[in-house]
């Protein structure tokens, strides 16, 4: 009698819920592919993204042996599209990670203790927010000194703020509840009670918040790199592959536009996806919806 | 012909693009460049835009006519005789004049602030300069005599309280310690005197060879010893001469200005002479370090001219019949240099091994098209005894590992290898290059890391030896083979900072003939201690020799009275703009 009431778990809710938006299933089989492309790039790309050069075709069209045309020095395009994701991906989960543990940390710290403590980091966390985020990555990595590692430090350092305000307020709303009360009674430390009490609560704004983080990491790295301040020659970084097309002169914008383009659409492609699934984890997580 | 026409369509319709976009802006760009697919097309415009209202056309504000020159980096500093790179010595080449100066379009020497080319006195010992009446500096002080001597002494003694100045990144007077051998007693200007108000003569410890054309360097540009006073420390960013135009403001990192000086002496000398001028009221000296985003900024109308056209660029603006190309005589040479201190390019076999693993034809001919050759020697073939029995080293990847094999490192070895981060006159991709390079050395088991720098920075420490290699160039200041082989190989310029001699190669062999060479005023004397110098380079490889380029420039179809220097370092006095249909 009590199976069908069993069945209709939080997780059938999401599940259900998920599935019911296209987009994001959409999101979720591109961005599926891409994470396939960075795996399998050593076996899938038909060329070595760096050593096979041909100086002799440089930005070569589209043509049998080179689905996506070559670049500036006569790579394949597609390949290192390919070992790009690896690049690209890392690094934005990478950024992702660090602004996640730290953001959490933060968030949670001002969240529980409140007052003071609670007013110093989340005006720091103001300061923080007060710049663009583009801008204040630059300043970071010009000071940090360019490179992809310190990139993904910048970026990470730029979403670390959002992510600690999301966790803070969810902390917040959960912090006087009758469970988190009732451990507290009971005589649990300040450790336990944040730990199995307050987070395992707090993480759904988290789980969508640090998604939604993943596209703007992406696409801020990529920027970075664009910029030259990111991931340096001769590493396939899709960004870096744009700067590295347009570098080598004005003529790209008549013979090589097929340069350009492919890595863009890599980057466009990448970004959307995973902000598609940044929506529906919202959507479908969303409490009003039940 | 079909396709071709096909591809001049195709090019015109993309500078009119480029001409529609101009008004995007900063944000914009942002937005698209970080979608990164239309947004790469706009950059250069939107980069360079900043709300200012000056046209390339020449058109200004309130009837100025404005002459913006865009370039692939900004100045290092104002001071000339404190900085060696060229965009720094092309805006203070404006605002001073030296004693003597070159032919527009030559390397001949013409007189400037003296009113004739001295003869040589006493076998080389002596030169004596009349100098021009009636120059004023900027800040109206006289030119006189005591000014030359004043300048000459700042530059020459240690002690000197305005032997100072340059900012962070000086170069620390080099240039007066390569041009003449070096400070207080090592330099081979003993002494200079005033005889009268405007007489100046130069005592000489042993003939030079090069000495006129060493005077005639735009480094060597006279300074008012009023401003000198004033603040020696801070005179590079406060530059004050006697020049054709006068500085007005420099945005570090973004833009230098200039505007003309009415009381220039040059104005009713003939342009052959040097003279003429200065027919706009103002230059704009701006960097565009990104080459496409430069030729978009042309196309679109907010440059005047841009230099560091890569050749791929040229057909593209020889269509448009909005622009022309002009280019520059070729004197420079592009390298890649061995820090021969450094394990393992201390062995003969090394160095050797590199010069044959890359394919140095094939990377000329990609990257330079029709507008350079292989090079052989350490100087340019323009510049008078250059060895034309030299042959580039061959390209044989088999010998590269054999002698790698007898180096003891057959089984490869890990290096870096620096490249240049913005286009130079001598090399508008070295990124490229560099990777090309990289590809090449893999194949012998050369595992090439590649290293970049911001320029400032890539000048500094591959002037203190902190590469395994690096690729540099250097265009020639005054056409004499000494300015090539005894700056940049010999002993005196690998010095612990700053050194031009980035392969701190020393060879007590070469110093000898190079000094023999430079000291003596014998053509055939000179031509085979040249020789025998060129023979040396060659075989102990201190680098392997890329190109001589004829760097193109693309310039609006207004602009005439453009005579580019192969030095590098042309006066602006002479240009003009053609106001109509602007």
């Amino acid at each position: 009698m009590d199976t069908s009431v069993a069945a209709r778990s939080g997780w059938d809710d999401f599940r259900r819920a998920f599935l019911s938006n296209r987009l994001a299933v959409i999101g979720a089989v591109v961005m599926s592919l891409f994470i396939l492309m960075a795996i399998f790039a050593p076996v899938l790309a038909p060329y070595d993204p760096i050593n096979d050069q041909d100086l002799t075709s440089n930005f070569a069209g589209p043509s049998a042996q080179h689905w996506l045309g070559q670049d500036e020095l006569g790579r394949d395009i597609l390949s290192r599209i390919m070992y790009g994701a690896r690049v690209s991906l890392t690094a934005g989960l990478a950024a992702v990670a660090f602004a996640t543990t730290f953001g959490t940390l933060v968030g949670v710290t001002a969240g529980y203790a409140g007052r003071w403590i609670d007013a110093i980091l989340m005006r720091l966390m103001d300061m923080l927010l007060a710049f663009p985020s583009i801008l204040l990555a630059i300043v970071v990595v010009t000071i940090l000194g360019q490179g992809l590692t310190n990139a993904m430090l910048a970026v990470g350092i730029v979403l670390l703020p959002q992510i600690a305000r999301v966790v803070r307020s969810a902390v917040i709303s959960v912090r006087e509840r009758d469970y988190v009360e009732a451990e507290r009674a009971l005589g649990a430390s300040h450790t336990r009670i944040v730990t199995s009490a307050i987070l395992p609560n707090s993480l759904a704004p988290l789980i969508v918040q640090s998604t939604l983080a993943l596209a703007t990491a992406i696409l801020d790295i990529a920027a970075l790199s664009f910029l030259g301040l990111g991931a340096q020659a001769p590493t396939p970084e899709w960004g870096a592959m744009l700067t590295d097309a347009f570098r080598s002169g004005f003529g790209v914008f008549i013979e090589g536009q097929h340069a350009i383009l492919f890595p863009g659409i890599a980057i466009a492609l990448c970004v959307l996806s995973v902000n598609f699934i940044g929506d529906g984890l919202r959507d479908a997580l969303d409490p009003r919806r039940k | 012909m079909q396709n071709f026409r096909g591809e001049r369509e195709k090019g015109a319709s993309v500078l009119a693009q480029a001409r529609g976009i101009r008004g995007l802006s900063r944000r914009d760009f942002l937005k698209l460049g970080g979608t990164g697919i239309a947004g790469a097309a706009m950059l250069g415009v939107a980069g360079c835009g900043g709300g200012d209202t000056i046209g390339g056309q020449g058109g200004g504000e309130g009837g100025e006519s404005i002459f913006t020159w865009g370039r692939g980096a900004d100045t290092v500093g104002l001071d000339p005789i404190n900085v060696t790179d060229g965009e720094s010595l092309i805006v203070t080449r404006q605002i001073f004049d030296g004693l003597l100066d070159f032919e527009p379009g030559t390397t001949d020497v013409v007189a400037a602030l003296a009113t004739a080319v001295p003869e040589p006195e006493e076998d080389g010992l002596v030169y004596t300069f009349e100098l021009r009446e009636g120059v004023t500096f900027h800040d109206g002080e006289p030119f006189n005599a005591e000014a030359v001597v004043f300048n000459f002494d700042r530059w020459r003694e240690e002690d000197n309280e305005f032997h100072v100045g340059g900012g962070s990144q000086t170069s620390s007077f080099s240039y007066y310690t390569s041009q003449f051998g070096g400070f207080d007693d090592e330099s081979i200007i003993e002494s200079v005197e005033a005889v009268d108000e405007l007489t100046v003569r130069f005592n000489l410890t042993s003939p030079l060879g090069p000495f006129l054309r060493n005077i005639a360097m735009s480094p060597f540009g006279i300074a008012s010893p009023a401003a000198l006073e004033e603040d020696a420390e801070g005179f590079w960013q406060n530059p004050v001469g006697t020049g054709p135009f006068q500085f007005d403001s420099w945005d570090r990192g973004n833009e230098v200005r200039v505007t003309a000086y009415e009381d220039w002496w040059g104005t009713d000398l003939g342009e052959g002479e040097g003279g003429a001028g200065p027919f706009v009221d103002r230059i704009v000296f701006r960097s565009i370090p990104d080459n496409a985003a430069r030729v978009a900024a042309l196309a679109g109308g907010q440059l005047t001219a841009a230099d560091g056209l890569t050749p791929d660029d040229v057909p593209t603006i020889e269509e448009d019949e909005a622009l022309q190309v002009i280019t520059r005589p070729p004197l420079n040479i592009g390298y890649l240099a061995f820090n021969t201190e450094k394990e393992p390019f201390d062995q003969l076999e090394v160095r050797q091994a590199i010069t044959r693993a890359i394919n140095m034809e094939r990377i000329v001919e990609s990257f330079f098209g029709d507008t350079a050759e292989v090079a052989s020697n350490a100087m340019p073939p323009t510049v008078p005894f250059f060895r034309e029995e030299t042959e580039p080293y061959p390209y044989d990847p088999d010998e590269a590992r054999s002698l790698l094999e007898e180096a003891g490192l057959g089984d490869g070895f890990s290096a870096q290898l620096w490249y240049m981060p913005i286009p130079r006159p001598y090399m508008p991709n070295a990124r490229g290059v560099a990777q090309a390079m990289q590809n090449d050395l893999e194949e012998v088991g050369i595992n090439v890391e590649l290293v970049t720098r911001e320029w400032g920075t890539y000048l500094d420490e591959t002037g203190r030896g902190e590469h395994d290699m690096c690729i540099l160039g250097w265009t020639g200041d005054n056409g004499d083979p000494d300015n090539f082989l005894n700056v940049l190989l010999s002993s005196r310029g690998a010095t612990e900072t700053d050194a031009q001699n980035v392969a701190y190669y020393q060879n007590p062999e070469l110093d000898e003939i190079l000094d023999n060479a430079a000291e003596t005023i014998d053509e055939d004397e000179r031509r085979e201690l040249y020789a025998e110098a060129q023979q040396i380079i060659y075989e102990d490889a201190p680098w392997a020799p890329i190109e001589y380029a004829e760097p193109p420039l693309g310039f609006q179809a207004n602009v005439s009275g453009y005579e580019p220097s192969p030095t590098g370092g042309e006066g602006f006095n002479s240009v003009q703009l053609d106001q109509e249909g602007a």
